[in-house]
């Protein structure tokens, strides 16, 4: 290992990491701690200009620093608010009183019957013998938590939460979007690959080569987000083809309905993402070694018996980090791109309330750029900030992705 | 898993195959099939002409071509500069750094590394005010310049890591035989580390490449006007979301932007697969 020390070590370290530093410090540092700070102040569209007399906002601005000094405009000046908290109970409303807190308390505990199963599970596995299979505990478990949910009431829970609070709405549909849009993308991935990975399927070249377009076409996903945006028109494609068959009556303005429009969104992104998923577990699934299934084979086990006690156990710390990555990145918790251009978080619902494909990130960009809210986006960045950054830290340690870092 | 499965479950994989096919390529196959009609005419369709080429024409693709009444060879130019810029920074930054996370030891090294990845979950869409002010502030706002210095700056958190697990799975050995005959870090950089490390430059730059080429939301904002400055995202977007657009025009462009990289993708698809699950970035 390089071994010197002092201060020809620092500058060495200086010149390999000193420009990586710098660019992280200004468009990843210097962004949370500018949005944190607009979070306590009245930023809106009354209040847009910067005070620089006032020490923090001169530190902060760039252009109250001296060298790139602007003469500022005619708006009124933003400052502190009283309370500083203000725009955070605000977004989280009726979320600290002590019915908010009840109703988040009945909605975790729907999870208590999931919790168990899975460590009955664990105890079970630890045994030499298996009276219950898993798959028994994990069902007793779903039931347990189906009944949890009617029996709580979480559906009104969930309402009594978003009463009076964009900030529930939004983060409730982009949660429920994520539990839909990760394992439908995960399943077809693993269908795909699991038929296209058996020997005898013909032309499985063909078919590989041409599941990989939709990933290349994702690159751009705002063009090829607009041409599905047009599938769906008043006049679009799928419109035309029911005409041309017959099913005139089945006709619809698809992204006027809401139901309609938020799956087509899950659609979307399904088409985006399958071909990304497929190629991991593909790539996982050919390092399973031959003899595992040989062994089985000999055992007399069939195929759904060596899916499940070879095949998925072995996908699991492959498949895992990606799902964990894929549910708090672009196409899950920050899904942007595909849903601004294909509805634009319409099908709005009223005057001042979000609509219905309107997930977080969405949200926020109509708060800055359409309303200028900017201290109230600025709150809600570091909400949301928070709760990625504990998943984000949470996944890394799960799935051991930085144990390179430690060796 | 050699077995030959039943008749009725062959039929059921040729059967999802054959409809995973048609959903992975419809949408690229009528992009390419509304270039070749008059923009007005996809609104009237029969049947066939919904999957077959029943008609064809030019025009589309040379008006696009013609720079009147949309610059789209300029965007393309605009966007290949922008992309072509970004590859070459964000290499030139992020493989020095790459490098010394995986040779050097330093005091913070380990919590360095992993608070880079936590840092990158703050929402994009929110650091774009503070972006666009910093670039104002330094008079690159709505300048190509700006674009690039922001796309450099975004992707350099995910290349040092892809990088840094690549340089890890490359033996030390060669560079401590090298330092006993008298190489310094820095020529052990440059003379061993960065050829060794050629297939995840490779794998690197053409994501970074794709990133700038295809990126919308921060071009869309850092420069929001003339015409002629746009990058292709933002020109395409412009023109698409218009009532009344010529979707002809429309599709004969996007095929121009997406054919050269499915190419390129289907051409490199085995290195993306394994550089994307190269050291770090796989479980």
């Amino acid at each position: 290992m390089i071994s010197w020390s002092g201060r020809k070590k620092a500058l060495m370290l200086l010149a390999f990491l000193g420009p990586t530093l710098l660019g992280i410090l200004a468009l990843n540092i210097y962004p949370i701690i500018y949005n944190t700070y607009i979070s306590f102040t009245n930023r809106n569209q009354f209040h847009p200009n910067p005070d620089c007399s006032d020490t923090l906002t001169a530190i902060l601005e760039p252009s109250c620093w001296p060298m790139f000094k602007e003469p500022s405009g005619m708006g009124q000046k933003y400052e502190i608010v009283d309370p500083f908290y203000k725009q955070y109970s605000d977004l989280l409303g009726e979320l600290l009183t002590t019915g908010g807190l009840l109703a988040i308390a009945r909605c975790l505990l729907i999870f208590v019957p999931l919790y168990i199963a899975s460590k009955v599970n664990k105890y079970y596995d630890r045994q030499l013998t298996r009276s219950v299979p898993s798959i028994a505990v994990w069902l007793l478990g779903f039931v347990g938590a189906i009944l949890f949910f009617f029996i709580f009431d979480i559906p009104q829970a969930i309402a009594s939460l978003q009463e009076d609070s964009d900030f529930f709405i939004v983060v409730f549909r982009t949660i429920f979007f994520v539990i839909l849009t990760i394992p439908i993308n995960y399943i077809v991935g693993l269908v795909l690959a699991l038929v296209l990975n058996s020997e005898h399927i013909k032309g499985r070249t063909f078919f590989r080569a041409a599941m990989v377009i939709p990933w290349a076409a994702s690159t751009m996903f705002i063009i090829m987000s607009l041409i599905w945006q047009f599938f769906f028109r008043d006049q679009g494609t799928v419109n035309q083809i029911l005409k041309n068959i017959g099913l005139e009556e089945l006709t619809k303005t698809w992204l006027q309905d809401p139901l309609w429009a938020f799956a087509i969104i899950l659609l979307v992104n399904l088409w985006f993402t399958f071909p990304f998923t497929f190629n991991i577990i593909l790539g996982s699934l050919q390092s399973i070694p031959a003899d595992q299934y040989e062994a089985a084979d000999v055992d007399g086990a069939t195929y759904w018996q060596q899916l499940i006690n070879i095949t998925l156990p072995l996908l699991r710390p492959t498949v895992l980090p990606a799902i964990v990555l894929s549910a708090i990145g672009a196409g899950g918790f920050q899904m942007f791109g595909t849903v601004w251009a294909i509805t634009q978080g319409g099908p709005s619902r009223g005057a001042g309330v979000p609509g219905a494909t309107e997930l977080v990130m969405v949200y926020a960009y109509k708060q800055v750029f359409q309303y200028s809210a900017y201290a109230k986006a600025g709150a809600f960045a570091v909400i949301i900030f928070i709760f990625l950054f504990i998943m984000t830290l949470y996944s890394l340690r799960m799935t051991r992705i930085t144990k390179g870092a430690y060796e | 898993m050699s077995r030959k499965p039943k008749l009725l479950t062959q039929i059921f994989q040729y059967a999802f195959l054959f409809v995973m096919l048609i959903f992975a390529l419809y949408p690229i196959w009528f992009v390419i099939l509304a270039s070749g009609r008059e923009g007005g005419r996809l609104f009237t369709l029969d049947l066939a002409g919904m999957f077959l080429p029943t008609e064809w024409t030019w025009e589309n693709y040379q008006l696009m071509l013609s720079g009147d009444p949309y610059p789209f060879l300029t965007w393309m130019k605009n966007s290949a500069v922008v992309a072509g810029f970004t590859t070459i920074f964000c290499l030139l930054v992020a493989t020095s750094a790459a490098f010394a996370f995986s040779r050097f030891r330093f005091y913070g090294r380990e919590v360095g590394l992993i608070l880079l990845l936590a840092i990158q979950a703050f929402p994009g869409v929110l650091s774009l005010v503070p972006v666009a002010q910093l670039l104002s502030a330094m008079g690159m706002y709505a300048k190509l310049q700006g674009l690039v210095i922001a796309y450099v700056m975004g992707n350099l958190v995910f290349t040092t890591w892809l990088l840094k697990g690549y340089f890890d799975t490359i033996p030390i050995e060669i560079e401590e035989a090298a330092m006993i005959d008298g190489c310094g870090p820095v020529q052990s950089f440059i003379l061993i580390g960065l050829p060794m490390a050629k297939p995840a430059l490779a794998v690197t730059a053409l994501l970074a490449f794709m990133g700038g080429w295809g990126e919308f939301v921060l071009a869309s904002v850092l420069i929001p006007a003339p015409d002629t400055s746009r990058t292709l995202m933002v020109g395409m977007y412009s023109m698409a979301n218009n009532f009344s657009v010529p979707w002809g025009y429309f599709a004969a462009g996007s095929v121009m932007t997406i054919i050269p990289v499915i190419l390129v993708y289907t051409y490199f698809q085995k290195y993306l697969v394994g550089g994307l699950t190269l050291g770090g970035v796989k479980g």
